[in-house]
């Protein structure tokens, strides 16, 4: 592919970068989205220490996709750390109901940051395909986030990292409620 | 997840799903069977086999049935072990998979005993397949068990490189020997337990490789893991039993269960010895092992608990030894090699990180201009015009790259490069102590450093292509700060051979960064840590704590995090960070020839050297 045709081609038609913050607790399945979205493999993935950082092309648009360890002694490292980040991709596991409280409080403590005010809220309900998995509008409804958030869109698209269905409608949605410019 | 499961088991191309069932047991079965093979015992069994590890509670697991009763009888009637428990577990997985290869190719496995006999050389390679007898089955998968290929290697790429290295690793065996009947230590087996004395030569074998068989040994003797054991006998016992009771009691007290088996299944899912095969409901021995060790860990010093990366150490660790000594080992990393590094707070891993950066701003400058922002945080810099660099304000307030290189110390690079590197890299860690990882980190920055330099310097002010236009002043370098990630995380994970990282760097005298040695670790531990104290007491004075420190919530309690670019200054700042830096800019630091009043006569230390070059 000639480089410099697609990089014309996406002046055009407006070919945007974005940066986008994908967080969650651990185990939530964030970096298996990230492959499943870079690779288009599943790999078992080992739990993430530091971070991986990806981009991921679709479309017009390059996201610059951040994978963040997700237990909590290690969220001090880069609870600090959101420059410029167009958007905020949670994600949770819809199977472990157990833990769905202290996503939510996880979720609230982050979107309250200063640096996420203007930010857009992609949550994915990860893990659809197991039994007995939330539905996205029982996530949703859970999180409640019609009721808190006055600044931020929101979304809560449901996903399945294996299958990779929802993460495409879930970038659409991004890029289709950012700024073109 | 079928189609992972496949792949991971396509080692038998054609066989169905009762093939698969039958691998493990079949790994079992080869224990059983292989050991009529071996006359003696087998060569690479390492010595603490002989000395079963006895302990009720790891022959009835707490939280799951033993799956392995053929191994154990195995061991139990080949070496007289009466109480031997759990023997699959404590079997060194060098030896378990060197079986399994063995099994997997039926057709070879009768002329292998006269292999053996014949050639002392080959002997050993039955560990170590070099490529050209590659053995169809262990196609997938290197002798550790780990898959070949990752989401940068290609089994091609791998392939390639393991046809030179595997001569290579003979090579550097057969010199081991040598050294080892030089300095008096024949050897009967393949499993020796005691090493040469220190000296220049070792450490330079060392840096070149222990061998893959050896390595448990080496680096229990190196670290000397007996030492703490004989210290703290019977305790790994007491905190199984400890373990047991409170299962039992099926309190929550052990905090940091849940933790743990989050964590269970997805350490080193691509290694063959600790997946769990779809079929099984038990968990493979390797888990459970994992389980107690870092369960009783976690008991053993509630201080650190359990912290992600642990997991990693203790399973790279099992793959070398058995667990009680995997456990004195993750102790003894998590204490004297990386102190503070995993506690709750993580002011270890902050202060290393520290370390490191101004080891990257001593001895590679110019990447230090790459990697530091040029303006992290408008109220602590200097705003005379002196140059930010001359102040060392990123002691406490890290740069971003630090968010990158924070999981090289926690992990000790396993998952950061390939396995022969990570292993390389633990082989010098315990002979030559902490001092290493640095080393290596900057080693890695230096064989980065043509990309980075390519890179645009960071510069001052707002970027172009802001999407948001009114955080603009907040985001200035943000386009770069991502390609310097990409590189610094990219290279090492695509560093197939570890000899490019110590040929090219590590002995090469040239090199200034060479020179870091322990004293200077220790020395530079000592200083960051006792700035930041100081940094964190002259901010709760002025009451004017940058945000890191007063918005963080109560899991980092004295945490300074990472720099936030997007921190607003305030006169207090301002004040506070000038008397900051007054007071850091005075003090000095252990680099040798580090800034004025500390004189450190290296001359001599040269002159020591050349001399001992002529006479060499």
């Amino acid at each position: 592919m000639g480089n410099s045709v697609s990089r014309a081609l996406g002046k055009l038609f407006g070919s945007r970068e974005m940066k986008i913050l994908m967080l969650g607790l651990d185990n939530a399945g964030k970096t298996t989205i990230l492959y499943k979205l870079k690779l288009n493999k599943i790999r078992t993935s080992a739990p993430t220490v530091g971070f991986n950082v990806e981009t991921v092309s679709y479309k017009n648009v390059k996201f610059n996709m951040w994978d963040v360890g997700g237990q909590e002694r290690l969220r001090p490292l880069w609870r600090h750390y959101f420059p410029a980040t167009t958007a905020l991709i949670f994600v949770i596991d819809s199977h472990d109901k157990e833990r769905l409280r202290e996503a939510k409080e996880e979720l609230y403590a982050i979107i309250s940051e200063k640096e996420m005010e203007n930010v857009i809220l992609l949550v994915w309900a990860n893990k659809q395909d197991l039994k007995g998995a939330l539905k996205p509008q029982e996530v949703s409804d859970y999180l409640q986030l019609g009721l808190n958030l006055k600044n931020q869109l929101w979304c809560v698209v449901g996903s399945n990292a294996l299958t990779g269905q929802g993460l495409v409608e879930g970038l659409s949605w991004i890029s289709n409620n950012t700024p073109k410019k | 997840m079928m189609d992972v499961e496949r792949s991971r088991y396509s080692v038998h191309p054609d066989s169905s799903g009762s093939g698969l069932r039958h691998s493990r047991r079949e790994t079992a079965l080869l224990i059983a069977t292989t050991g009529n093979g071996y006359p003696k015992k087998s060569p690479s069994m390492p010595n603490f086999h002989e000395k079963p590890f006895k302990n009720p509670n790891v022959s009835e697991p707490v939280l799951a049935a033993n799956g392995f009763p053929v191994g154990r009888e195995y061991v139990a009637e080949n070496f007289g072990v009466q109480s031997l428990t759990d023997g699959d577990a404590s079997l060194s997985v060098i030896e378990m998979y060197g079986d399994e290869v063995e099994s997997r190719r039926p057709e070879l496995e009768e002329g292998r005993d006269e292999d053996a006999e014949s050639d002392e050389v080959d002997l050993h390679t039955s560990a170590i397949p070099p490529s050209s007898t590659i053995v169809p089955n262990s196609e997938y998968f290197d002798r550790y068990g780990f898959k070949k290929q990752s989401n940068v290697i290609t089994e091609q790429d791998y392939d390639e490189w393991w046809k030179d290295y595997s001569q290579y690793s003979v090579r550097r065996k057969h010199k081991w020997k040598i050294l080892m009947e030089k300095s008096g230590l024949p050897m009967d087996n393949d499993s020796p337990n005691r090493f040469p004395s220190r000296s220049e030569k070792l450490k330079r074998y060392v840096r070149k490789g222990i061998p893959a068989e050896w390595r448990g040994n080496a680096w229990w003797y190196f670290a000397r893991g007996q030492e703490k054991l004989n210290k703290n006998k019977g305790i790994y016992d007491k905190l199984l039993s400890k373990m047991d009771e409170l299962l039992k009691a099926k309190t929550r007290l052990l905090p940091d269960l849940d933790i743990i088996e989050r964590d269970l299944n997805r350490t080193f899912p691509d290694n063959i010895h600790f997946q769990k095969e779809t079929f099984q409901t038990d968990d493979p021995p390797m888990i459970k092992s994992l389980r107690r060790v870092l369960v009783a860990f976690s008991l053993y010093n509630p201080k650190i608990g359990y912290c992600q990366s642990m997991n990693f150490l203790a399973g790279l660790l099992l793959l070398f030894m058995d667990e009680e000594r995997a456990f004195w080992m993750l102790v003894i990393i998590t204490s004297r090699y990386l102190p503070g590094v995993h506690n709750v707070n993580l002011e270890g891993v902050n202060v290393d990180q520290g370390v490191l950066m101004l080891c990257i701003k001593e001895y590679l400058p110019e990447i230090w201009h790459h990697i530091m922002p040029p303006n992290p945080s408008k109220n602590y810099s200097l705003n005379n015009g002196t140059s930010l660099l001359s102040s060392n304000d990123f002691l406490y307030k890290l740069p971003p790259i630090t968010l990158c290189t924070a999981s090289w110390f926690m992990s000790c690079f396993v998952g950061v490069l390939p396995i022969e590197g990570t292993l390389r890299i633990w082989d010098c860690l315990f002979y030559e102590e902490s001092h290493f990882l640095f080393k290596i980190s900057l080693a890695i920055f230096k064989l980065c450093e043509p990309e980075l330099i390519k890179l645009k310097p960071p510069k001052n002010g707002i970027g172009k292509n802001n999407i948001l236009g009114q955080r603009g002043s907040q985001i200035s370098n943000g386009e770069n700060e991502m390609e310097v990630f990409q590189i610094v995380q990219a290279f090492p994970k695509q560093l197939i051979n570890p000899n490019e990282l110590f040929d090219r760097v590590i002995f090469k005298r040239r090199f200034s960064l060479n020179k870091l040695d322990q004293d200077e670790v220790d020395r530079c531990r000592k200083y960051v840590s006792s700035q930041r104290l100081k940094y964190k007491h002259y901010s709760e004075i002025m009451g004017t704590g940058h945000r890191n420190n007063s918005n963080n919530n109560n899991n980092n309690s004295n945490g300074i995090g990472i720099v936030s670019s997007s921190s607003k200054p305030t006169d207090g700042d301002k004040m506070a960070g000038d008397i900051i830096n007054d007071a850091l800019s005075s003090e000095v630091y252990g680099f040798k020839k580090g800034l004025g009043g500390v004189h450190w006569n290296n001359s001599i230390k040269a002159k020591v050297r050349q001399m001992r070059k002529k006479k060499g």
